[in-house]
């Protein structure tokens, strides 16, 4: 076998794997301890085990968008225009729909059994709607075409325009009426009201999410890497193709 | 140098045409569009007034008692009947109050002293619900029955405003 056909067995590094181990190890904490060991709430009972997915989710899907902010930015103010920073930002931008996708799906299902509805149109619900909405937009726009140079510089405008959303869907809640409850962890007063064992394992959804979101975008940006080097590949052999029947 | 596609003889290309994905994604963008309009709508003319409070019914523009409402308080301490398929209880906020009756069961976590936004009309003195939501608060503690107890009327004293 080739160097070069071993170099495509696969995008996993030891730093890849680390992250994958420790994801799998926060994670199964989080559905032994979220299932099993943290107690019932005193209002909602079983339900605010949803809880322990629906908050990392949300926490990971802010990060991933304010990750694609920044790789964009780094695109555009860069000398040298990295594509690097451009694929950290598409691949950051798809694992954060997804978890995005995995908030709305499991606080639909916790509105269900607490507030008696799937959906309002609330402030919250509303603007985190929009907020996922907006980064489909961004994905589609990233898929329009063009060279990859046009598609970092349009995708790179709309990810830092729609990072400026964050805030927004974040302080809905304090901004206007809500039927959402405000954050419990992140407070404005710093008074933490929840039980110890049920906030170590929210704790840990969130750092098991987290590594989740980095193993993630580590390997889907590589793959990026490796397409476009496909598309470099196939491009420089037509060309030396063409050149050769020139000559000939 | 030329290095557009190659056709054969008869005009027809030797290699498969690459697939356009373009037009997938526009009409993608298409659909985020439309569904962003939407979501916006919906903000502007739901989101931003969610709700009126119970003490703000009559006072406060948008919440007229002729319309149609969503007025949210706490569900006052032994105020909760069932009877013959309706359920009835007080609304308090800020110490006024309002009987809302509700056809069927609520359902889910709603009881006393929790906080809920009530759908519907005021007919008479009575607001007429027809869709009743749990406002449940960022508190999370470990069920308790002795110490729920205890509490439950501090709680709903002071959810009531």
């Amino acid at each position: 076998m080739s160097s070069e056909t071993q170099s495509f067995k696969g995008v996993g590094t030891p730093t890849t794997r680390m992250y994958g181990l420790m994801a799998v190890v926060a994670l199964g904490w989080v559905f032994l301890g979220g299932l099993f060991f943290t107690p019932e709430d005193a209002v909602q009972g079983d339900a605010v085990r949803i809880m322990y997915v629906h908050v990392p989710t949300a926490w990971v899907a802010y990060l991933a968008f304010i990750v694609t902010g920044i790789a964009s930015a780094c695109w555009l103010i860069g000398k040298k225009h990295s594509m690097g920073f451009d694929r950290v930002a598409g691949a950051s931008a798809e694992v954060g729909v997804l978890f995005m996708a995995m908030t709305l799906l499991s606080g639909s299902l916790w509105g269900r059994i607490t507030w008696g509805t799937f959906w309002v149109w609330d402030p919250r619900l509303t603007t985190t709607a929009f907020l996922f909405v907006t980064y489909l937009g961004y994905l589609a726009v990233r898929g329009l075409g063009g060279t990859a140079e046009q598609r970092a510089r349009r995708s790179s405008v709309i990810a830092l325009l729609a990072v400026l959303e964050i805030p927004l869907v974040h302080f809905s809640v304090v901004l206007w009426r809500s039927l959402h409850q405000r954050a419990t962890v992140l407070s404005p007063d710093g008074d933490i009201k929840m039980d110890g064992l049920m906030l170590f394992t929210l704790l840990f959804g969130v750092f098991g999410f987290t590594v989740l979101f980095a193993w993630l975008v580590s390997h889907r940006q590589r793959i990026m890497a490796m397409q476009d080097a496909q598309q470099i590949t196939a491009l420089d052999a037509a060309v030396t193709e063409r050149l050769k029947e020139v000559q000939e | 140098m030329d290095l557009t596609p190659r056709t054969s003889p008869d005009n027809a290309p030797l290699a498969p045409r690459k697939h356009n994905h373009k037009w997938k994604y526009v009409a993608m963008l298409v659909v985020v569009v439309s569904a962003g309009g939407f979501i916006v709508s919906q903000f502007l003319t739901s989101a931003i007034d969610f709700y009126c409070n119970v003490d703000e019914i009559g006072k406060r523009e948008g919440c007229e008692p002729n319309r149609r409402l969503r007025v949210q308080g706490t569900v006052e301490q032994d105020s909760l009947k069932s009877d013959s398929g309706s359920t009835t209880f007080v609304l308090i906020f800020n110490n006024q109050t309002v009987d809302v009756r509700y056809n069927g069961d609520p359902g889910g976590i709603f009881q006393e002293c929790i906080p809920v936004v009530a759908h519907g009309q005021l007919v008479g003195d009575t607001f007429e619900a027809n869709r009743i939501e749990v406002k449940h608060s960022n508190t999370y503690s470990e069920a308790n029955p002795d110490r729920l107890t205890q509490s439950k009327a501090e709680q709903c004293s002071l959810l009531a405003g």
